[in-house]
């Protein structure tokens, strides 16, 4: 029993070794967004797309709501054809949890422009990414591999405007469409714990 | 109107904030109610949180935010950096953080300015926190207390409690000799790293049952919260933590505090821990098998170079003097045969070499600690040491031969150059047995290396530093052109050999000197068995060797002298094989009256004088040390830094590696080293890594790390 305990331990070891790692391959998702729409990361192949782990109820990631900052990132990113995914991690039995109506309410008040909110109570998806924190960002190239994992900016406060950040998501999406390497490429996200299910 | 919409909206934010943030309640507190000017006070932030709620340490882990104090101080008081308590480990086990549930209390030195005036002072903070449970909460208070100035110090109700909580923060000044290394080189971004506590005492500390590292924020790497404890008997502790790396090298250090769970409390030690490159050693030998074999090649040439100027060192110098004569010896010898004898001793040195790399591998299996020259801690050892020197300088002497053909020089042939082969290996074995109280420069690495490596590692590197002492006298021994420089033999050579007799039997009298150590008066048994043996080697050389009438008579009575001397002075007076009880020092070591203040070294004795803001010199030496002795005579107990020892208010330290206890390795070890002698001093900034002085010392190096430490 001991020894398969240790073996367990082990195994935990060792999937956390080999997470997302830059300039890998990002693992493919299935998820299902609020209006139950299925959403697969591949279809979106030839496209930047960044993820977001999100919960507007961490105050972190409400200042950037609140702020308007996170939406105008959004606008921006959309114009230069930057596919957005919110994955919401937050278990079900969370205050923070939002049901589909609740989400769909959300993103019309908040006035989000992501191209999918996917609902991902069971934490399968940020498992995968390692998603640690709200907000933990991801940029994937086009061509798929894992270009930025980490803040969203450097500026790890739940008060003030965020606009005074340097921000390292919009940062990596320009310096991938400009054929740069990514000068920032990963760092510690800050925020509020992801509320995972047990 | 419209001010009125914004003094209503300003309510409703002040109402939310205030009713979402009141799971944490937050005042300040002061250790004293009245101060001086001039005085140094604490003051804490006391944050009481609603159960299952929790607010962050100065690293919040995973997530999270510290707790952060922003003074408004009247003039004349200035605050110092938090100094955090031990925070615990709260889960969920995907994103860990380091914080505190129920209540905490920040602490804070306020220094007093001298020309302060008397009377009543406000001393304002805001402070802002986190607060998590199921969710995230950011809030912030307004605290005061007020501190009256006058003339007297008084404590205030708050005093206990303050003082409670300050015995929380993890201790500064590492008493445990903790060690970091990685396991293997990195799996992309991530890198297991190794952290040991070697084994520590285990009579005077209660078991350690759990342990764990919390590290300082970096905004480099993570050393990642989850922690896998491995279990290693032949260590305190090991556990294995994941570090990941964001940008920059791996790291060559890290900080943050190590905790230790024992007799059911945590306890928190500040640490700076150089990051080693392959597996410590303690762990055995499946984690040495990843070394690189660059560092190896490198170790291997240390050695060599080491084992070369060991010729050099104090202790061989007696077995030089051997050398010189056996050369002598054989100048008038054929080129073939010179070279013979070369090799042949060379094959002495390093047969040597491999018995004691083989005593080594066979301590370390046994789960106990080696070190060089450990042997000299042995009284066993010493006493047969100091008989074989002393018969060595009968032979020089003449009293008795040791070959048969040993008188007749001029003898050449098949007989004299197997005796001479004798001769010439017990001569490797000699200079290696009188080889190992000393270390050299390059030496010390490659050896600290060693003892810390596999079986194979531990027989390359010692034969290495044979290959090393030999070396001068290989090739010496190839080159014939040389002997033209020597003397041509003939009656004089009798007269240097019995000359080559003194040295000798001034090793025999440091032997003597260091076994009285071990026995006390008692050693005086050795010494009436040394002058029994004599008298038993000159009846034996006189009437038996050189002798031509009953012969068997005077075989007799030197047996009977030897058996006899042994039975009764060794055996039954000295009793020298049973193990004699330490004896503790306590007090100061002295050695003279205007000497330098020694004080017994303990690691806490160390963290004691660290936290006193002093520096500290350590002198970690042994009787048998030779180059230790001659360290202390030119650069240590020397005027000129015991005046730097007095004007720095240093503390000194003595730590005396002549038994050879345990913590005193482990300690060696830190630092790389299998043996004495080690100079540490250690600077008055009480997180500064202390300062490790080269193996062979002079004023300057010593003076010059004293006054680096004191700033």
């Amino acid at each position: 029993m001991k020894k398969l305990s240790i073996l367990l331990t082990a195994m935990v070891f060792a999937a956390a070794t080999f997470a997302v790692e830059i300039g890998k391959p990002a693992p493919d998702f299935t998820g299902t967004d609020i209006n139950g729409k299925t959403v697969k990361l591949s279809d979106y192949k030839g496209k930047i797309v960044v993820i977001e782990s999100y919960n507007s109820d961490c105050p972190f990631c409400m200042n950037h709501y609140t702020t308007g900052a996170m939406q105008e990132l959004q606008r921006n990113l959309a114009a230069k054809d930057v596919v957005w995914l919110i994955v919401d991690s937050v278990n079900k039995k969370n205050p923070s949890y939002r049901t589909p109506e609740q989400a769909r309410k959300e993103l019309a008040d908040q006035k989000i422009t992501a191209t999918a909110w996917i609902d991902d109570h069971s934490g399968d998806i940020g498992h995968l990414y390692g998603m640690k924190t709200t907000p933990h960002m991801f940029v994937i190239a086009k061509d798929g591999t894992l270009a930025y994992d980490g803040a969203i900016d450097n500026r790890p406060q739940p008060f003030g405007d965020p606009r005074t950040a340097k921000n390292y998501v919009s940062a990596a999406v320009d310096e991938l469409l400009a054929g740069k390497p990514v000068t920032v490429s990963q760092n510690k996200p800050y925020g509020c714990g992801v509320h995972y299910a047990n | 109107m419209r001010n009125i919409f914004k003094l209503t909206g300003l309510i409703c934010l002040l109402a939310t904030t205030m009713a979402h943030a009141a799971h944490t309640e937050a005042k300040l507190v002061l250790a004293t109610a009245a101060a001086r000017p001039g005085d140094m006070i604490w003051a804490g932030v006391d944050l009481k949180m609603d159960a299952g709620w929790h607010t962050y340490w100065k690293n919040a882990g995973a997530a999270g935010l510290p707790t952060k104090i922003e003074w408004q101080l009247p003039p004349g008081v200035t605050a110092g950096e938090i100094e955090w308590p031990l925070p615990q480990i709260i889960p969920p086990t995907e994103v860990i953080t380091y914080g505190y549930e129920h209540e905490v209390v920040l602490l804070v030195p306020l220094t007093l300015a001298t020309n302060l005036n008397p009377g009543p002072l406000v001393l304002k903070a805001d402070v802002s926190w986190l607060e998590c449970k199921e969710q995230c909460v950011p809030g912030s208070a307004k605290v005061e207390a007020t501190l009256n100035i006058g003339s007297e110090t008084k404590i205030s109700a708050n005093a206990a409690m303050i003082e409670s909580w300050r015995g929380r923060v993890p201790k500064a000044g590492n008493i445990f000799p903790f060690r970091a290394a990685w396991e293997k080189p990195a799996t992309g971004d991530m890198r297991p790293l190794l952290l040991v506590l070697p084994v520590f005492e285990h009579d005077k500390w209660p078991p350690i049952t759990g342990a764990n590292f919390f590290p300082d924020a970096s905004d480099e790497f993570e050393v990642q919260a989850a922690a896998e404890m491995i279990s290693n008997p032949s260590v305190e502790f090991e556990f294995r933590k994941l570090v990941k790396k964001f940008s920059g090298d791996w790291p060559k250090q890290i900080s943050g505090v190590m905790v230790i769970e024992r007799n059911g409390n945590r306890e928190g030690y500040e640490v700076k821990l150089p990051v080693s490159g392959q597996a410590p050693a303690i762990a055995g030998t499946s984690s040495a098998t990843a070394l690189p074999s660059q560092s190896l090649w490198k170790m291997l040439v240390y050695a060599f170079i080491g084992g070369l100027i060991l010729n050099l060192m104090p202790c061989v110098l007696p077995v030089i003097a051997l050398k010189i004569l056996g050369f002598v010896n054989e100048s008038k010898s054929e080129p073939l045969h010179i070279r013979a004898m070369g090799l042949v001793y060379a094959v002495g040195v390093l047969v040597s070499f491999l018995a004691l790399a083989a005593v080594v591998i066979s301590i370390k299996a046994a789960g106990h600690q080696a070190g060089w020259g450990m042997q000299f801690g042995n009284p066993v050892f010493l006493a047969c040491l100091t008989v074989l020197v002393t018969l060595v300088a009968l032979n020089l002497f003449g009293v008795f031969e040791v070959t048969i053909s040993g008188r007749a020089l001029d003898a050449a042939g098949t007989l004299a150059s197997k005796s001479g082969a004798a001769g010439a290996f017990f001569n490797g074995v000699l200079a290696t047995a009188l080889a190992t109280p000393c270390t050299a420069p390059f030496l010390s690495i490659a050896l600290g290396f060693a003892f810390a490596q596999s079986a194979a590692f531990i027989v390359l590197i010692f034969l290495a530093v044979g290959a090393g002492l030999a070396a001068p006298y290989v090739v010496l021994s190839w080159n014939p052109a040389w002997l033209k420089f020597l003397p041509k033999p003939g009656a004089w050579m009798e007269k240097f050999k019995i000359a080559m007799g003194f040295p000798m039997l001034a090793t025999t009298a440091w032997l003597f000197n260091l076994a009285s150590g071990s026995y006390g008066k008692n050693v005086l048994w050795l010494g009436l068995f040394l002058v029994v043996m004599a008298l038993a080697a000159w009846i034996f050389g006189e009437f038996f060797q050189r002798g031509r009438k009953r012969r068997g008579i005077a075989l007799a009575i030197t047996l009977v002298l030897l058996i006899g001397g042994y039975a009764y002075a060794l055996e039954n007076q000295l009793r020298w094989r049973e193990t004699v009880a330490e004896t503790a020092t306590t007090g100061s070591l002295k050695e003279s009256p205007d000497g330098i203040d020694w004080q017994p070294w303990s690691p806490e004795a160390v963290a004691k004088a660290r936290s006193g803001g002093r520096p500290v010199l350590v002198d970690f030496t042994a009787d048998w040390c030779l180059t230790c002795q001659v360290n202390k005579k030119t650069s240590i107990e020397i005027s000129s830094v015991r005046a730097k020892l007095k004007e720095l208010d240093a503390v000194a330290l003595l730590c005396d590696y002549t038994r050879t206890p345990s913590n005193i390795l482990t300690e060696l070890k830190r630092f790389d080293r299998a043996g004495v002698p080690l100079v540490l001093v250690y600077p008055k900034a009480a997180a500064e890594p202390p300062i490790v002085l080269p193996e062979v010392l002079t004023p300057g190096i010593v003076l010059d790390a004293l006054d680096r430490a004191a700033h």
